[in-house]
């Protein structure tokens, strides 16, 4: 397969030369994908919502959500080029979703049609040079790459009934599983030719549960490089997750004070945020508050964040990034002071330093030749504490606990670090203890001021695909329900 | 052209079948996508991106399966359609009932797009142009206008599906789209205002006297401009006159998405069991079609190679049709309209719109705005939430306090709610003003996958609107 790869960019990259490119850089790409969605559907025995539908609608609907439920399955394979030609400073972005010569070529041939139209760039300087590459990659797992869609099928509708099987009063569970064998390379006209294969398995299960006239939902999921054979424990803390949240109340008034952020609510949060602020392209931009902060304190001395490349199981772990240069460690924060910002080439060239391997080009659910590259986390990680959720909520008097996925994480402002959210599982805490869930909540804060009112960071360390966190505790955050 | 591509779909169906596959069907393309951005004159992004691979899906016992390629030799689109069958069969075990196909006419035929001035004749240079005279013409309008963003973008190409009872077609797509967005700048306040334009033609859709870049961007500035005078909307309830845009939206994501039938089918939508029932005055019909005659995207076949047809959701009011795949048309006892839509290659199609807008009616657009004593003249929108209940909340880009007739001023944060339902029940006048319009830029998403749509609509007044509620 790498070979292909090889020769095909190689091809590639002497066609754009020949066409009058300075510089070409073809990015290459093979990507076997298989998802499972598995609607379990209404167990049908508990549902008033089929009794509810009349005549004909009922013997339709009824065998369509039962029990068993309706699987959505797909599986296959995509592959394709991204290249990028630069005449003159100006840089000429076509991709192609083949690996056919003829093919390819056309799609270098416009890659320089089109850097011929743009103007130059002034902050332009080169593509990146070729460095010693990493020898390790990421992890990848045969047993991933050998799953069928079928073994997929079964785990997917295990976890339906599993879900369904916890508690009569979940009504419906749907479970989505999806597992990536992929291998990629880059080749540039500097001297890189770098490749890299990686695997990658994912489940979530999303329950809802009906009781008393009160409806309630929750999930759970897990994201790793290897394979999970058995996922049905996922399922179990889905339904676990949504019947805790029966006897919802409102808060006795508006909040202000301390909130517990289980660590994927966090996550969302820090991944949507704190990504955004520490690009070096957003600080060049005038886009981040952490804009000349470099060696001063942003964070509580309890806080530090690194960025890592190379750790075997994470799931941004490469031999390279995506334009070629070695994935690698870099400590961001450091016991609350600002080290560094990330970089890849462009923005790393503009301010005549390295780039810190953080070029990526993977945004779902565009195939990653489709794209071009920009400064993203490979595994952000935020250093765990020593104590569990449980010892952080013991020590919260009055407060909320915020859980699960939060609606709104994405509409941010992550120029400020502004947010403004809804929980959907949050819960009261007093006295050291979860008192009662709580109706929709809204929450509020700002990322970077949390970062300077951390009270205290979990040992409970999730990854969250870019991202890696615990919980953490802030000592003041807004909550009304 | 393109011969290989429909020559391994032949096979590729054949091979499903020796594999025990009771149905086999193809999507095979080859498209291409570009994009110009520039910011204040400057390009920003020119990107070309192109797609080209073959989709199957096959059926057996109980259920189906898809898989796809984009390596395209027999080896792999043969190892695609093995895994299809092998999904099928093992999804056949975990489904109880029997997953068929509404029966239809198998149909050969291929039809060509021919316009003048297609994107793939015109030069690079061009359209960079038509962004830089956007760029040009708004930046003049005013000092206060701080920054000026033109897109302009394209989507051409060949779909071809085939399937094993014969059906073979294909048609060749095509959208373009021009957008400029001024924002606008006094103290602390700043404003936004857009223009655009876009849907199946050549370049010389921007040669219309409407729709110039010249045009497009002199509107866009004095939009802006004007918004920064604007006061925000009252909050309560008024009557209304909406414009085509904000009529499109509305008719796509409030009310088309409950009338599709694989909502209906599992009861998730509220017009589940409607037929016939009038949720409407007699003057309101809702329309989705695949080749609407004044503008929007054209589709000629759906993903399962039905013809698209024109369904009147809406008739005078009343609920007469869903919108159908050939597996709801067979559940539910009615027609296949065209609706099984995939974003691409690697996805299996679904229930989706293609062109979706209220009829024309009757009245003059001036009558309308003339004969609303007290309201609210809200334009164009870029977005809201809609609930599966019909429930949304739209904002409106900009609108006009409009007392006896008059506009009086320029209003800023018009913001819509209410439920779709209730609505239809208000609508006291529909113009003669229909348009229809698409973009190359996003376009609507559903269950993970894209789809490019038309949406449009006349002028329309609607008693009784609740405005703001925005939060």
């Amino acid at each position: 397969m790498e070979e292909q790869l090889k020769s095909v960019g190689n091809k590639a990259m002497n066609h754009a030369q020949k066409l009058g490119a300075l510089e070409a850089e073809i990015f290459l790409y093979i990507e076997n994908h298989t998802s499972v969605k598995f609607v379990g559907g209404i167990f049908a025995s508990r549902s008033k919502a089929i009794k509810g539908l009349k005549g004909t609608f009922a013997r339709i609907a009824e065998p369509w959500i039962k029990k068993k439920g309706i699987p959505i399955v797909s599986s296959g394979t995509k592959a394709g080029v991204g290249v990028r030609a630069v005449i003159n400073k100006a840089i000429g972005f076509s991709s192609v979703s083949s690996l056919e010569e003829t093919k390819v070529l056309e799609a270098v041939e416009e890659a320089v049609k089109i850097a011929k139209i743009r103007p130059p760039d002034p902050n332009w300087i080169s593509l990146p040079d070729p460095k010693t590459p990493n020898e390790k990659g990421g992890i990848f797992d045969n047993k991933i790459a050998d799953l069928s869609a079928d073994r997929i099928l079964e785990m997917s509708a295990n976890c339906c009934t599993a879900a369904g099987d916890y508690d009569k009063r979940i009504m419906q569970a749907m479970s989505m599983i999806t597992a990536d064998s992929l291998t990629w390379g880059i080749v540039n006209t500097k001297g890189i030719e770098v490749f890299d294969k990686g695997t990658a398995f994912s489940a979530y299960v999303g329950t809802k549960a009906k009781s008393k006239g009160e409806e309630v939902s929750s999930g759970d999921f897990l994201i790793s490089r290897t394979l999970t054979e058995n996922v049905t424990p996922i399922a179990v803390s889905a339904s676990k997750r949504t019947v805790e949240c029966f006897g919802k109340r409102t808060l006795p008034e508006k909040h202000v004070g301390p909130v517990v952020f289980e660590n994927e609510s966090w996550a969302q949060l820090f991944a949507v945020i704190f990504t955004a602020g520490i690009s070096g392209y957003n600080v060049q931009e005038n886009r981040s508050v952490l804009k000349d902060k470099l060696s001063q304190k942003v964070a509580e001395e309890k806080v530090s964040i690194l960025d890592d490349g190379t750790l075997p199981e994470g799931i941004g772990t490469a031999k390279m990034d995506d334009e070629g240069v070695p994935r690698q460690k870099t400590p961001i924060i450091e016991k609350g002071v600002l080290t560094s910002f990330l970089y890849d080439n462009y923005s790393a060239r503009r301010e005549s330093r390295e780039s810190t391997g953080n070029s990526s080009r993977r945004r779902d659910p565009v195939a990653a030749y489709s794209n071009q590259p920009m400064i993203r986390p490979s595994n952000m990680i935020l250093e765990p504490g020593a104590r569990s959720l449980e010892a952080l909520i013991g020590e919260v008097k009055n407060g909320v606990l915020v859980k699960g996925s939060l609606i709104g994480a994405g509409h941010s402002n992550v120029v400020t670090g502004d947010f403004s959210v809804t929980a959907d599982n949050a819960f009261k805490i007093e006295n050291g203890a979860v008192a009662y869930p709580l109706k929709a909540c809204s929450v509020a804060g700002n990322l970077y001021q949390a970062l300077n009112s951390i009270v205290a960071i979990g040992n409970d360390s999730r990854t969250f695909g870019s991202v890696i966190n615990p919980s953490v505790a802030i000592e003041k955050i807004v909550a009304s329900t | 052209m393109n011969s290989h591509i429909e020559d391994l779909m032949g096979k590729t169906i054949k091979h499903a079948l020796t594999n025990g596959a009771d149905f086999a069907e193809a999507k095979g393309e080859d498209t291409t996508t570009r994009n110009i951005e520039a910011v204040n004159k400057e390009t920003r992004t020119v990107s070309q991106v192109r797609n080209i691979g073959i989709g199957i899906r096959a059926f057996c016992g109980k259920a189906n399966g898809f898989s796809f390629s984009n390596m395209l030799n027999e080896e792999n689109v043969f190892h695609a359609a093995e895994t299809a069958v092998k999904i099928a069969n093992a999804s056949s075990k975990k489904t109880l009932m029997k997953m068929k196909l509404a029966e239809v006419k198998a149909v050969q035929e291929k039809r060509s797009t021919n316009v003048a001035k297609h994107p793939k004749d015109v030069s690079l240079d061009e359209k960079k142009d038509l962004c830089f005279r956007q760029c040009q013409t708004a930046m003049e309008a005013g000092k206060q206008i701080a920054n000026v963003r033109s897109l302009f973008g394209e989507y051409y190409g060949t779909i071809f599906y085939a399937n094993s009872e014969g059906t073979s077609v294909a048609y060749e797509p095509l959208l373009v789209g021009l957008t400029v967005s001024c924002v606008a700048k006094k103290g602390e306040l700043i404003v936004d205002a857009r223009d655009a334009h876009g849907g199946t033609a050549g370049l010389t859709a921007f040669e219309e006297e409407k729709h110039t870049p010249e045009k497009m961007a002199e509107n866009a500035a004095k939009w802006a401009l004007e918004k920064l005078k604007a006061k925000p909307a009252p909050a309560g309830k008024f009557d209304a006159v909406i414009d085509q845009s904000l009529a499109g939206v509305l008719a796509h994501e409030s009310f088309g998405h409950l009338s599709e039938a694989d909502f209906v089918v599992v009861g998730g939508s509220p017009l589940t069991g409607r037929i016939g029932q009038k949720l409407g005055t007699d003057i309101v019909s809702i329309v989705d079609e695949g080749l609407p005659q004044n503008g929007g995207y054209s589709v000629h076949f759906d993903d399962e190679g039905v013809p698209c047809s024109r369904v009147e959701i809406l008739k005078n009011g009343v609920l007469t049709h869903f919108l159908q795949n050939r597996l709801t048309a067979r559940v539910l006892k009615m027609e296949p309209t065209g609706n099984a839509r995939s974003q691409d290659y690697s996805f299996e199609p679904i229930v989706r719109m293609r062109n979706t807008y209220f009829a024309s009616g009757d009245r003059k657009p001036e009558e309308a705005l003339s004969e609303l004593k007290q309201g609210i003249y809200a334009i164009d929108t870029a977005g809201g939430q809609v609930q599966e209940t019909g429930t949304f909340l739209f904002k409106a880009i900009r609108g006009y306090w409009v007392e006896n007739g008059e506009k009086k001023y320029p209003l800023r944060d018009v913001a819509l709610t209410g439920n779709i339902l209730e609505l239809l029940k208000n609508v006291e006048a529909v113009c003669n003003d229909l348009e229809l319009h698409s973009t190359p830029f996003g376009g609507c998403g559903k269950i993970e996958q894209r789809a490019f749509v038309g949406t449009g609509g006349p002028h329309m007044r609607i008693k009784n609107v609740q405005f703001g509620g925005a939060r």
